[in-house]
């Protein structure tokens, strides 16, 4: 009941949240120096060609008009149409979001993975080899510049050892994709029931996840281990091992305790990683949601950016309520 | 440490040297790094031995090294201080010297505590009858059912109002009292030969501390436990201990029956927490060590001798014999109070 409530009172003020991101990022895109209007006649374009053009594109009328204009046409779901694409840009990131969705989703499983394991064995073993490796690790991988570890990567694995395909994209060109369902190839393939899509996407999947997974791994380590060294030390932990608790089941139970502070940072992780991938994904062609924004951003194009901007608060916000919900799950304190 | 190494010899000051003791503490020495080269000794050789069924008290001001105690009897003393000398004798074994597998079977098994402000020490995300169950389920080796079985016959031996109920309720959800009574489900459900209650109801009110105490007492015998009880307020022990040993700076400076330590006490701090207690419960609240007098220890003589109303040269330069002034009654003192 309590969650019901809390849910709804959360979804009130979606609406409102959003209107105020997309103001925002509609002020800051039109802040950005350049017209559309020029860049897409080109540079042999007459005065009046343009001047025609930016009345066609509703240039010519007043900001707030703009923006009262954008926000009708949002209400209709149409997101504005991409100059450099010709198609509506909702058309398009209902293409790329779920690029850049798997793309970051199976890193974050990755990070996870790394993340939690040897967060959790640092915590048992504070004065150990993975203590101390960690350490270094939690500082020099947030040091590492993405993109550079990616063509560190690609180097390696494509260019020295051929293990990995060529950094082009998400499939191999010539495997046929699965038909797109969910627009995750992944899970588009085994729906399909094609292993070779599979196998090939997965393939492609390979160097982007280990390049973010390793990376982003670096702060989930740091707060898994400094949470679960709380959570052993703390009175209900020294309880358990004075009442003959064994050691293994003892960090079992610290480790529930210490999954609120995880699953927080790993949403915050989820939210920035979904524009945070773009260097990672322009590196390896992806064709993902944030590649195609920054092309907005350099040309001009601002429903791209802004339809962008929209799909990544409204995944923020989705991954914020799940965040909520897992909470109410997680601690039976919370119920006020 | 000099007042430490002085001790040599074990001292009995077990209540009835005729029978074998259950638990037999040797010559306990525990240290805390102090950041000097010394480490600081908080327990200065102890030396306490008790029956099966006894109900031993121990009494001690805040800092007395209590807590301590209890915990380094089972093995486990407060981080960072360690063992540094001494034996566990206990059901034949010497404990401090076992695997720690085989000592963890041991705890909350054979030898239970039951701890104080038990709303922290309850994990706060698990069901406390879950927790009562699985003290069952890992060291009796019975199944989930049957250990939901025994923690709910649990819950109602310990008098929980609803215990069906309080089964699924979560620490946050209970009061002082009833989470004190979790513990002491906890403490009691192996049957353990030997249980530590540690201040176990100083933070409840006195009418709670006083229906919890005849319970723990009452559950000890049924469960033929013997039991250490540690409390800061002697007046509590009037009630149901054999015997009373007092703690005063990590040191046992007077043992006796119960009678004999009300009716005629020998050590001068016995004396004056005695007086303390009838008087008020003011002074009760202030009975600590100021921590400067703590640490300046000295080197040989008695412990006590900066507080000591009677306190002769001697006391500051020798340190004073465990004397047994009557049967089964000793203090360490040089000149214990005689009683006409
Ligand atoms: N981490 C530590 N480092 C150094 N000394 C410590 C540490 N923890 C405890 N001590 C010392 O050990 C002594 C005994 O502490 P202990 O907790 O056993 O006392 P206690 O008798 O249980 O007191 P209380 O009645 O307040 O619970 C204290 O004098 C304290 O100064
Ligand atoms: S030995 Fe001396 S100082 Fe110590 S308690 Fe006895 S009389 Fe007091
Ligand atoms: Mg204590």
């Amino acid at each position: 009941m309590r969650i019901l409530a809390y849910l709804a009172k959360r979804l009130v003020f979606v609406i409102p949240q959003l209107l105020g991101i997309v103001l925002v990022s509609f002020l800051l895109v039109k802040s950005i120096p350049g017209d559309p209007a020029v860049l897409m006649l080109g540079p042999t374009a007459t005065p009046s060609a343009i001047a025609a053009l930016r009345e066609q594109l509703g240039l010519d009328q007043p900001l707030y008009m703009q923006f009262l204009i954008y926000v009708r046409n949002l209400l209709h779901g149409d997101l504005g149409t991409s100059w450099q694409t010709t198609r509506p840009v909702l058309e398009d990131l209902l293409q790329r979001f779920p690029a850049t969705l798997e793309l970051v989703t199976f890193s974050l499983l990755l990070a996870i993975l790394v993340g939690v394991t040897l967060g959790v064995y640092a915590a048992r073993n504070p004065r150990g080899w993975v203590a101390r490796v960690s350490d270094l690790y939690g500082l020099s991988a947030g040091a590492l510049p993405d993109f550079w570890f990616a063509l560190v990567l690609i180097f390696v694995f494509y260019t020295v050892l051929g293990w990995a395909p060529a950094p082009l994209g998400r499939i191999d060109m010539i495997v046929i994709p699965p038909i797109p369902v969910t627009g995750i190839l992944t899970i588009d393939a085994l729906l399909a029931g094609d292993p070779e899509a599979f196998w090939s996407a997965c393939s492609h999947l390979a160097l982007p996840v280990l390049t973010l997974g390793l990376l982003n791994a670096g702060p989930i380590l740091k707060i898994t281990q400094s949470t679960m060294e709380t959570m052993l030390e703390s009175d209900f932990s020294r309880y358990e091992v004075l009442c003959g608790v064994p050691q293994n089941l003892v960090v079992r139970h610290a480790l529930r305790n210490a999954l609120p502070s995880i699953v927080t940072i790993i949403s915050v992780l989820y939210g920035f990683l979904i524009g945070g991938a773009v260097l990672v994904e322009i590196v390896f062609s992806w064709g993902g949601a944030g590649q195609y924004a920054v092309q907005g951003v350099l040309n001009s194009d601002i429903y791209p950016v802004l339809g962008f901007v929209l799909f990544s608060a409204i995944f923020s916000l989705i991954v914020y309520i799940a965040v909520d919900l897992v909470y109410f799950l997680l601690d039976p304190r919370i119920s006020n | 440490m000099g007042a430490a190494e002085v001790i040599s010899k074990t001292e009995n000051v077990s209540g009835d040297a005729g029978k074998a003791p259950l638990i037999d503490i040797r010559n306990l020495r525990i240290t805390f790094p102090s950041g000097g080269a010394e480490p600081k000794t908080v327990l200065k050789g102890i030396n306490l031995s008790v029956q099966p069924g006894e109900i031993v008290g121990l009494v001690g001001e805040s800092g007395a090294g209590k807590t301590t105690l209890a915990r380094s009897i089972l093995g486990v003393p407060p981080a960072p201080g360690r063992i540094a000398a001494g034996e566990v004798h206990f059901e034949g074994r010497q404990i401090l010297s076992l695997s720690e597998a085989e000592l963890r079977r041991l705890r909350g098994r054979r030898l239970s505590v039951v701890v104080p402000n038990p709303r922290a020490e309850l994990n706060p995300l698990r069901k406390v009858g879950d927790q009562i169950a699985s003290m069952a389920k890992i060291h009796l080796n019975v199944s989930r059912k049957e250990a939901r079985r025994m923690a709910l016959q649990m819950l109602r031996d310990v008098q929980i109002p609803d215990p069906e109920r309080r089964m699924d309720a979560y620490p946050h959800e209970l009061s002082g009292g009833m989470a004190q009574r979790v513990v002491i489900a906890m403490a009691l459900i192996c049957n353990p030969a030997f249980v530590i209650s540690d201040d176990a109801t100083s933070g409840l009110d006195v009418t709670v501390q006083a229906q919890i105490l005849a319970l723990l007492a009452k559950l000890a015998a049924e469960h033929g436990s013997a039991m250490l009880f540690i409390t800061r307020d002697v007046g509590i022990t009037a009630h149901f201990c054999d015997r009373i040993a007092v703690l005063f700076s990590g040191e046992i400076v007077e043992i006796a029956p119960r009678e004999a330590l009300f009716l005629e006490p020998a050590h001068p701090y016995t004396l004056m927490l005695l007086a303390a207690f009838s008087h008020s419960p003011k002074l009760r609240d202030s009975w600590s060590v100021p921590e400067t007098a703590r640490r300046r220890e000295l080197a040989a003589g008695c412990q006590y001798a900066d507080r000591c109303p009677i306190a002769q040269a001697v006391c500051r330069t020798h340190r004073p014999p465990f004397a047994e002034v009557s049967p089964g009654h000793f203090a360490r003192c040089h000149f214990p109070v005689r009683h006409a």
